[in-house]
């Protein structure tokens, strides 16, 4: 499988505090890597250097072996990079379809700028024809308000928005916190067919049963640091929980017997 | 029938037929004229207002601005010499200093815009007092290309108009587009439904805000002027305690005060019913002194309106 990339010691400070202390990953095409650690490990900080929320200090990003560097949201995206956060990835008051497009906006008079005129046969159509690809048409209408819509609907909304784009890598900032066990399934398998479609997925989750489902990659962090990285055949619960804390609980737990 | 520039409109109708009913002269051609004459002033700043509340903040400082740019012009005018070309130039340049100094500080230090602007109110009025002195500026009478501009006035039949009645219906025609159909409109309302997911989306929402300040800046200037030329005076304290009028009539028309939700056809009748209300008040002999007692009701029981609309919308 093919690198689409490729993170070469990341270094990130905030004052005094080293939020990053020495980061490297590489992520291969049609692939599920789990990012797991404990809060304040440097798993934000990861994914926000990724996707162009603040620059890095120090290090290299490859994306598809071409060196590239990151300096906005807008940089990122149009590298192939879709970064879908917990809970704050969509505009409530807009419509569907609006946060579909919203930031890429088909328009009509180019020319105009910012004050070009939506083309909104358009965007309608492209999200209802979006909506019906990933399956929910029958549920949800393009022009309905996303503040009607329930955790697991934004949540796929976000998803398939990243999907249409073609995103090289799709990043998945706790996409099941504050969801029902049956959207929580749903979102899992947005996941299983985003892999098949060949897009590669960062996941990042606390949820570690979430990652045994769907991942095929594990990557723990720790104090800023990548501290393992094992593929999901070769290790089980109880390692990768020793990996987050940092404590060997399985020894803990033969001492206990 | 849930949307809320409906309600509001529902309101006003009933606003007028009672105003009509009560008094035979509410609808006159006079007292219309007399209302259209008034209604641009403060219905530009809402225009201003509402997109800027769609994105999330809002301006006090409007009323300030109202009375210092045309102090501004006109001092430039009479003491200097200046031609009234430049100095209206230079007054436009003074509004965009004033939204730009507002939005960078709101967007770029991050302090919030009430505030920022309530700062900004006290600098602008104090400067608008200082500079003057404190007394209204000696009146002006030439009549010129730019007062046509902004202050003539026309006869329909037995209406007469003012050419700043133009000025509004093409401000409320541009605003329309501009959140409705433009894809400005799109990131204003994004911003301010969620400003993280808009940032994330490439939606550069820190430039947005600032020329939006700047917008109701300029907007608040040029409600000055135009106030300041129908009347032939400037006056240091005009435009006092209009930043809570506008913003009544923005809110009144369905704009959301916390942003993401905002309506130009809404403003524009809040607009009018803040107007009707002003005027119809003293037609049926409500004391002068009572009229921001019905004031306040009519808003409150407005804004009770909407959340029951928004939460019986919620609830189906």
């Amino acid at each position: 499988m093919q690198e689409v990339l490729r993170l070469q010691n990341l270094q990130k400070s905030f004052g005094s505090v080293r939020a990053l202390k020495n980061a490297s990953l590489t992520l291969k095409e049609g692939e599920v890597v789990a990012l797991l650690g404990d809060n304040g490990a440097g798993k934000s900080t990861l994914i926000k250097a990724i996707s162009g929320v603040f620059p890095i200090d120090r290090g290299d990003i490859y994306v598809r072996g071409e060196k590239v560097s990151i300096r906005s949201t807008r940089e990122a995206m149009d590298l192939g990079i879709e970064t879908i956060h917990q809970d704050t990835s969509l505009a409530p008051d807009l419509s569907i379809a609006r946060n579909l497009f919203l930031g890429r906006e088909p328009v009509n008079l180019k020319w105009l700028g910012v004050f070009a005129p939506l083309d909104l046969a358009k965007l309608r159509d492209a999200a209802s024809a979006l909506l019906k690809r990933v399956g929910i048409s029958k549920k949800l209408d393009a022009d309905a308000l996303v503040s009607t819509l329930s955790g697991g609907e934004r949540q796929s909304i976000a998803i398939s928005r990243a999907m249409q784009f073609a995103a090289k890598v799709i990043i998945l900032d706790e996409p099941t916190n504050n969801l029902g066990v049956e959207e929580t399934h749903g979102v899992l398998r947005f996941v299983k067919e985003m892999r098949e479609a060949g897009h590669s997925v960062l996941l990042i989750t606390h949820n570690i049963h979430h990652v045994f489902e769907v991942a095929d990659r594990i990557i723990v962090m720790r104090r800023g640091e990548i501290v393992a990285e094992q593929t999901v055949a070769d290790t089980d619960l109880l390692t990768v929980e020793s990996l987050i804390t940092g404590a060997d609980l399985s020894a803990l737990m033969k001492r206990a017997q | 029938m849930r949307s809320p520039q409906f309600s509001s409109f529902v309101i006003l109708v009933v606003l007028l037929v009672v105003f009509a009913v009560a008094d035979g002269n509410f609808l006159s051609p006079l007292n219309i004229s007399n209302m259209m004459a008034f209604l641009p002033e403060l219905g530009i700043i809402a225009l201003g207002m509402t997109l800027l509340l769609t994105a999330g903040e809002f301006d006090l400082s409007v009323g300030a601005v109202f009375g210092l740019a045309p102090v501004v012009v006109m001092l430039l005018v009479q003491n200097a010499g200046v031609d009234i070309g430049v100095a209206l130039l230079a007054g436009l340049l003074l509004c965009i200093a004033i939204g730009a100094i507002n939005g960078v500080i709101v967007t770029k230090i991050g302090i919030s815009s009430f505030l920022v602007t309530l700062s900004m109110l006290l600098i602008v009025r104090g400067a608008a007092l200082y500079i003057t002195q404190g007394f209204p500026l000696k009146s002006w009478d030439q009549p010129g290309f730019f007062v046509t501009l902004l202050a003539g006035s026309f006869n329909i039949g037995a209406f007469r108009f003012y050419t700043s009645l133009w000025w509004f219906i093409g401000l409320s025609l541009l605003a329309v587009y501009v959140l409705r159909y433009a894809k400005l409109g799109n990131w204003i309302s994004a911003i301010g439904s969620n400003r993280n997911a808009a940032v994330a989306r490439g939606v550069p929402a820190d430039t947005v805000k600032i020329w939006l300040f700047i917008a109701t800046s300029v907007l608040a200037g040029l409600a000055g002027m135009i106030s300041a030329f129908r009347i032939s005076a400037a006056s240091p304290v005009a435009g006092t305690g209009y930043e809570l009028e506008v913003i009544a009539m923005v809110v009144v028309g369905g704009t959301a005060l916390t942003g993401g939700r905002g309506t130009i056809l809404g403003t524009i009748v809040g607009a009018l019913m803040l107007r009707a209300i002003r005027n119809g008040i003293v037609l049926v002999g409500v004391p002068g002194l009572a009229y921001n007692i019905f004031v306040g009701v009519i808003i409150l029981a407005m804004l009770i309106l909407h959340a029951l609309l928004q939460k019986n919308a919620a609830r189906n």
